[in-house]
């Protein structure tokens, strides 16, 4: 890690980065964090999605936060992924997240499956396949995405550490 | 906040709420605990970012227990008792003598017990000060990294707010060294109606 850019990304929050850097996230639990990366100009970006589809919350804060929602956070990094000299038509995504940690929350589709049904679509709709995912379960992770390399390692508790 | 400006005044009166709920659930706990002494620092009542609250409560990393408790009724309040792993392990101990300390069922199903009878007995202090009805729904445990936890449990509260008002609790017990943590995360409308019950415009 030396001599690394390491960048954290807090919760509905977002970082691109170009070159030797990681980008990482902590404690993705319904949250799902969605790596987005141009393998060939090696830039990428991080989100760390709260919520799933903005419309659906009508009282939204002021000034409003694109990182915390599916439908907004992902069109914004694709964008800055851009601004920074990624092209749209490379970019591949890796996704983690999107569990459900509480027991008996008995409803017909969880907040974290909400989260995962909104990114997969908003990835479709531009075109983006994933191209690796941990996701789903009862169990927190932890994700780490090195710029450069486009290796993501997916971390938990108690679980161990895989790459995606 | 959007029309509810909480002012410096309306976080020292939910500070004082906080107070009286949770000497209540303290009381409550140091019963179940055998009579172990609790201490409890004065809550602290803040607005804080929505980004912030994974790592106030020792690291979005830590390994924690986590009750997870909302309340609907006539406020809806989300309501969270976090206890880092180490602090579950000796209340384990305590009602479960001869436990494993693996977590299994039973050990699960102790802790979320002591969160429901801490939780409850806030409530009902809640409750009792303000008139309103509250309705706790069904508890629920999750034992995995602190920050995995609080931002579901935000997830489930459809937090809209950046801001979040957060009324904090550190519980701690001297010679059991046992720590834990209330977190009341009241939804705008709730703020409102407290507000309007106690007669603070």
């Amino acid at each position: 890690m030396k001599g690394m850019v390491v960048s954290r990304v807090k919760i509905a929050d977002w970082a691109v980065l170009k070159g030797r850097g990681v980008l990482t996230t902590i404690g993705l639990g319904s949250c799902v964090g969605v790596v987005l990366y141009d393998y060939r100009s090696r830039v990428g970006g991080l989100a760390h999605i709260l919520l799933h589809d903005s419309r659906d919350f009508p009282n939204k804060s002021k000034p409003f936060n694109p990182a915390k929602y599916a439908d907004t956070a992902i069109p914004l990094l694709v964008r800055e992924i851009e601004n920074i000299g990624g092209n749209k038509e490379r970019l591949r995504a890796k996704i983690a997240g999107g569990s459900q940690l509480f027991k008996n929350q008995k409803v017909r589709e969880s907040v974290g499956e909400k989260n995962l049904r909104l990114v997969r679509q908003v990835l479709e709709e531009h075109g983006i396949p994933i191209i690796g995912e941990d996701v789903g379960g009862n169990y927190g992770r932890t994700l780490h995405f090195y710029v450069d390399t486009g290796k993501t390692i997916v971390s938990t508790v108690g679980r161990g550490e895989k790459e995606i | 906040m959007g029309e509810d400006t909480v002012n410096s005044f309306k976080l020292d009166v939910l500070k004082e709420l906080a107070n009286i709920g949770t000497g209540n659930a303290v009381t409550s706990l140091a019963k179940l605990l055998d009579g172990e002494k609790i201490t409890m620092e004065v809550p602290d009542a803040k607005l804080v970012p929505l980004q912030d609250i994974p790592e106030s409560l020792g690291g979005a990393e830590l390994p924690v227990a986590g009750v997870f408790i909302e309340s609907t009724g006539d406020i809806q309040l989300t309501i969270l008792f976090v206890i880092p792993l180490e602090s579950a392990l000796k209340i384990i101990s305590v009602l479960l003598p001869a436990a494993r300390g693996d977590f299994d069922a039973l050990e699960q199903s102790a802790l979320l017990e002591v969160g429901n009878i801490l939780t409850s007995s806030y409530l009902t202090a809640l409750s009792l000060m303000t008139d309103l009805l509250l309705l706790p729904s069904p508890p629920a445990i999750a034992i995995d990294m602190s920050g995995a936890i609080i931002s579901t449990v935000m997830a489930e509260a459809r937090v809209q707010d950046d801001e979040l008002v957060l009324l904090q609790t550190t519980l701690n017990s001297r010679r059991k060294r046992i720590i834990g943590y209330i977190l009341i995360i009241p939804d705008r409308g709730a703020l409102g109606t407290i507000f309007a019950r106690l007669g603070i415009r």
